[in-house]
């Protein structure tokens, strides 16, 4: 008996040991890289650079957060859990409706709550499909990517629309106390949905959704309900994203839906920086961030910009094959 | 208010076909710990599920402290105060045990989560109750099996529970967790709770119980109070008595050996361990959850590896990587889990039955599908699959036939060796023996059989002979009609005192 | 219990899969009418030679991946790796059937990575392939030079492209007999031969399969394999045709493939993919396509139609499935 119980511990030692390897290697590789890109890429550290890369992920990053949270309500496992794949199509398409309605002269916050109301509707249409008609969520997010675009593409008969506002100036190129008002969006974001997803009984249940949804189920909760809202969660940020899409760029442009997959490496990469292994709010963060340097780095760095996606793939699997490995040494 | 906290009457439920439960009743007093038992199959899973609201209830009323309850769900019972624990351990395995604790009834500042709060009074829950410290951080996934029981005893602590089922709560406990876990329960009880408690291991219940259920074959088989009765007699009325319908008898001839295991060892799970199985012989090996016999069968099937003894098949030394190489050896297994590894559900009967042989019905990769047709129809016929066709989809089949399919599997690659882990788990009566003609048969064709079950009616009756394991280790080995099945269990729980040394 | 296993074909459940051909037949009847030139043997024929073959070819091998439970997100990288391979070995001088060749072993090779992510590196195959997706778009780039396409319009190279792709064969274009072919070889592969059974029960339950002696590892290999190599033969169709390798231009048959291959599925009781249900879903999506084109709808309105025509498809197809207990 004695064996028994000693071996059962030494497995657990084991895996925390591997766990923590894994999730220490992965903040090492991080600092590693940015320390790389610190001593080697000129002008790397200056604070217009730094600024300038938040400022770029902000985007990213907030749609990230969509695809988080999907990931938390439904699990991980994306092939039969669930996955957002319209989320950044979705954008796209909200995009240019807020455009086109502040071109018609709707006033700014009529425009920005359509905008917002369009993403969440689509991700009605999501959760609708995987709940009501219990699609495989990577079909029916693709079908509802396809319509997205698609609608996104006939709103703008594929031209970039101009358009201009105070309003929109204001978010481009106002600061506050020395930060510019698009870091001031990212913080106040991230703190609203870090406090939703990990500080209030709402992500707790959200988390057991997605964690064992026949656990969640049987402690009463309502498993559905709560699919619903991860998608129209992700519809929202989709929806806000655009609004800060349009500001940066004083046009609504296409190819928003290109940034679904950055913005799945970074929510995947994410789950890395966590203790469970799940998808967080602070881990996709760093992970987006990760993301922007890295890009940044490499266009300092002079290395061509066409090595991003394919590093970007290979952190992919990296993290994947790691984590599953991390998983997998709890000993049968 | 009633003294009575759960009350139902006449619960009947269907399955298709098959009758589950029929005219049941199940009454518990408030502030006493009711024990249900009977053999696998009796129904006691069934009964618990509809009290939880996992399964409809075909007919029959539940009043819940007097109060009448129409339809049962998951979130409707547990606000009825009446809360489940349940055996597969229903928890997040990536939350933390203080979050398990308290989900969906999480304390709160405003609209914010009091994870202080929450950590605290998880601490203070579990200790006030248990007298264990448990860290509120740890993942569900790092506990061991007694801390969760002990996560999922307190979230219905937490919320306040009048009811509390607990569904085999000791099968992965060691002996001192049971006494403490019972320690709980008898205070528990004294605050005027009641307890439903379902376990296999008699002793457990007339330690615990004050009042006793038993079920056969889906019917009340009689209501005792354990203080006034004998395991005997709970015993008798649990088991049909009358088995030699039950039982075919087997004249198959025991030959020279085909599967050899000495010292077969796999750290962690068995160690040491002797196993010889010749041919036409039936083997059983047994022991309790935990117990080790059925790793045993996985690395003998290759999906596992043993860590250490010889191993010999055929007369050729072996050591599977992986169940194909196993199958190619000779060796078959009929899974527990049917659904998940015996039969793919969605795929044909002739699929189903072809897969493990198809090579050998084919030229140059092409299935022969007419020497598939014959081989295929040929075993339909044999083993007396119902089935209109052999284009059916195996979900139509009833459990018994879904059995038959799986043994047809393996009956067409001509396997020397059977692994029959728990082949009767989860299927009627009369499909059990169903089951027993075809163990007897393959028998009498000359295979050698090791049977896994956890069913010790079962394993006595059909066994040439029997090994039992205990935390690894066999503890005992006994020829046919050498033992009787309370014997068995009292020396697969430990209970008799010369087997509670082995280490 | 009989009973219930022969369905009514009133029923909802039956009804259910007929959803492809009742949307097939609505899509030819709408069109017929509501266009002149729809029917005609010209525009069938066009849409057949130009916007089936591709898409058939590259939906074919997603179907042998599908069809055992998984996904491959990097077809438009065997796609692109294939012609990649193709033109520059022919820009360099080699011979067309030696390009041709490593063009296909090109696809290979990333079908082979794939399998040895999925089985080695145990990631599932959705990610596996997300992760090949971007690097094969970083090894395009690296080698095109950020995107430059690579054309080769001279003389010289005319008779290739005229033999695979402009040639006709007993009055069909050449592309068409290839894909006849490769729907035939996929055809015995799934639907007749001893691979399809393991497809099938990887497909159906992996668990069984494993536990029935399958060499799981191995046919996921091959399907992994046979996959790209499929992928690999449109790549070198698709440059032939436009006479150039155009970087990244395979990606555009990722979501068609899929969708085609789950439309396939609805025709089926069990929801299986399968050839034949592949190649009525990839002709669903090209009539539809071009349809709407012919009707006047520009190709963004196209994309919208196609998009809420998969959905209702796949909506019906799922939501209608009797539900299991």
């Amino acid at each position: 008996m004695d064996t028994t119980v000693s071996d059962t511990k030494s497995s657990i030692d084991r895996r925390a040991l591997a766990a923590v390897f894994v999730r220490l290697g992965a903040f090492a590789a991080l600092g590693i890289i940015l320390l790389y890109f610190a001593i080697y890429a000129r002008g790397f550290t200056s604070s217009f650079n730094l600024q300038n890369v938040v400022e770029q992920s902000v985007i990213l990053t907030i749609l990230a957060y969509g695809m988080t949270v999907v990931f938390i309500g439904t699990g991980t496992d994306v092939q039969k859990g669930g996955i957002d794949l319209a989320v950044a199509a979705n954008a796209g398409l909200s995009g240019a409706v807020f455009v086109t309605l502040l071109n018609l002269g709707w006033p700014e916050p009529l425009a920005v709550l359509a905008a917002i109301f369009t993403g969440m509707a689509m991700g009605f249409l999501n959760g609708l499909a995987v709940v009501v008609f219990r699609m495989i969520p990577l079909l029916a997010t693709l079908a509802v990517m396809n319509i997205a675009s698609g609608l996104e593409l006939t709103i703008t008969e594929n031209n970039v629309i101009g358009v201009s506002s105070e309003f929109l100036s204001t978010l481009q190129f106002g600061r506050f106390l020395g930060i510019s008002a698009l870091a001031w969006v990212l913080i106040v974001f991230t703190i609203f949905v870090a406090f939703l997803m990990h500080y209030s009984p709402f992500g707790v249940r959200l988390y057991a959704v997605g964690g064992f949804p026949e656990a969640a189920r049987a402690a009463g909760l309502n498993v559905g309900r709560n699919i619903y809202f991860s998608y129209i969660f992700s519809g929202f940020c989709a929806g806000f994203t655009s609004i800060l899409i349009v500001s940066r760029l004083s046009a609504s442009t296409l190819g928003t839906g290109l940034l679904l997959l950055p913005v799945l490496a970074a929510a995947l990469l994410g789950t890395v920086f966590s203790r469970r292994f799940v998808p967080t709010i602070g881990g996709t963060l760093i992970a987006s961030l990760f993301v922007g340097f890295l890009a940044n780095g490499f266009q300092l760095l002079g290395v061509s910009s066409y090595w991003v996606s394919g590093v970007q793939g290979a952190l992919i699997l990296l993290v994947v094959a790691l984590t599953s490995f991390a998983k997998k040494s709890e000993g049968a | 208010m009633s003294d009575i906290a759960i009350d139902m009457r006449g619960i009947s439920k269907q399955f298709g076909p098959v009758k589950a439960l029929e005219n049941v009743d199940l009454q518990v007093r408030k502030g006493s710990v009711h024990g249900i038992v009977g053999a696998n199959g009796a129904g006691k899973s069934t009964i618990i599920k509809i009290l939880a609201g996992i399964y409809r209830l075909s007919d029959g009323e539940v009043e819940i402290d007097g109060k009448p309850i129409d339809t049962i769900t998951p979130a409707s019972i547990e606000k009825e105060g009446v809360h489940f624990i349940h055996q597969d351990r229903l928890l997040v395995p990536t939350a933390t045990a203080s979050e398990a604790v308290f989900l969906n009834n999480e304390p709160r500042v405003g609209p914010f989560l009091n994870a202080r709060r929450m950590k605290r009074e998880a601490v203070e829950l579990i200790k006030k109750h248990f007298q264990v410290e448990i860290d509120p951080d740890t993942l569900v996934r790092d506990l061991s099996a007694a801390q969760q029981k002990i996560v999922q005893i307190s979230r219905a602590l937490a919320n306040k529970a009048k009811v509390l089922v607990l569904d085999e709560p000791t099968a992965a406990l060691v002996a001192a967790e049971v006494t403490s876990l019972f320690g709980v329960l008898r205070a528990l009880r004294d605050d005027n709770i009641a307890i439903v408690f379902i376990s296999h291991y008699m002793q457990e219940i007339m330690d615990i119980c004050d009042d006793v259920t038993i079920l056969r074959n889906g019917e009340n088989a009689g209501n005792v109070v354990p203080a006034e009765s004998s395991i005997e007699e709970i015993v008798a009325l649990m088991v049909n008595r009358d088995t030699s319908e039950m039982y075919p008898r087997r004249t198959a001839e025991i030959g020279e050996p085909v599967l050899q295991l000495e010292n077969g060892t796999r750290v962690g799970h068995f160690e040491n361990v002797d196993v010889e199985v010749h041919k036409g012989e039936v083997l059983g090996l047994t022991g309790l959850l935990g117990s080790g016999d059925k790793q045993l069968l996985k690395c003998m099937f290759g999906l596992d590896q043993f860590d250490a003894g010889t191993f010999t098949l055929n007369g050729n030394r072996r050591q599977f990587g992986s169940p194909a190489e196993a199958v190619k050896a000779g060796l078959a297994m009929i899974p527990e889990d049917r659904r998940a590894h015996g039969v793919a559900v969605d795929l044909s009967v002739s699929d189903n039955i072809s897969i493990a042989s198809i090579n050998s019905h084919s030229n140059n990769g092409y299935v022969d599908t007419k020497s598939e047709a014959n081989m295929v129809n040929g075993l339909i016929a044999e083993l007396g699959v119902k089935t209109p066709d052999r284009f059916l989809p195996v979900r139509n089949l009833s459990g018994g036939n879904q059995q038959k399919v799986v043994v047809a599997k393996w009956l067409s690659c001509e396997s020397s060796v059977y692994l029959l882990d728990d082949p009767t788990v989860a299927v009627d009566v009369g499909a059990k023996v169903e089951i027993y003609n075809l163990i007897n048969r393959l028998a009498g064709e000359g295979k050698g059989i090791i049977f896994v079950s956890s069913d010790l009616e079962e394993t006595v009756e059909m066994c040439d002979r029997i090994l039992v394991m205990y935390r690894g280790r066999i503890v005992g080995k006994y020829q046919r009609g050498e033992i009787d099945s309370d014997q068995l269990l009292a020396v697969a729980s430990g209970a008799s005192t010369d087997i509670r040394e082995v280490p | 219990m009989m009973e219930d296993v022969r369905h009514s074909i009133f029923s909802l459940d039956a009804l259910s899969n007929y959803i492809v051909l009742f949307a097939f037949a609505a899509v030819m009847i709408i069109f017929s009418v509501t266009t002149a030139n729809f029917l005609s043997l010209e525009n069938i024929y066009n849409v057949i030679a130009n916007k089936v073959v591709l898409l058939a070819i590259v939906s074919l091998g997603m179907t042998i991946v599908i069809a055992a439970g998984g996904i491959d997100l990097s077809v438009g990288v065997s796609v692109d790796m294939s012609a990649l391979v193709f033109f520059s070995l022919l820009a360099a001088g080699f011979s067309a059937p030696l390009g041709v060749f490593a063009g296909l072993f090109a696809a290979f090779t990333v079908g082979a990575f794939n399998a040895f992510l999925i089985n080695k590196l145990r990631i599932d195959a959705f990610l596996a392939t997300l992760g090949v997706l971007f690097i094969g778009s970083s090894v395009q780039r690296l080698a095109t030079n950020g995107g430059t396409p690579i054309t080769l319009t001279t003389q010289e190279y005319a008779p290739v492209f005229q033999v695979i792709s402009d040639s006709q064969l007993l009055g069909l274009p050449t592309p068409v007999w290839i894909l006849a072919l490769c729907s035939i070889a996929v055809f015995l592969l799934l639907h007749k031969m001893v691979f399809g059974r393991y497809v099938a029960a990887l497909g159906a339950k992996p668990g069984v399969a494993l536990y029935s002696g399958v060499r799981v590892p191995r046919e996921l290999s091959k399907v992994f394999i046979y996959c790209a190599v499929l992928c690999g033969i449109a790549g070198i169709l698709l440059s032939s045709q436009v006479k150039s390798y155009i970087p990244l231009s395979g990606d555009a048959f990722l979501l068609d493939a899929i969708g085609a291959t789950f439309i396939g599925t609805a025709m089926t009781s069990d929801r299986r993919p399968t050839v034949v249900g592949t190649l009525m879903g990839v002709c669903l999506l090209a009539f539809m396509r071009n349809g709407l084109l012919l009707v006047g709808w520009n190709f963004f309105w196209q994309q919208v139609g196609i998009g809420v025509l998969i959905f209702v498809v796949l909506a019906f197809s799922f939501g209608l499935r009797k539900r299991e207990e």
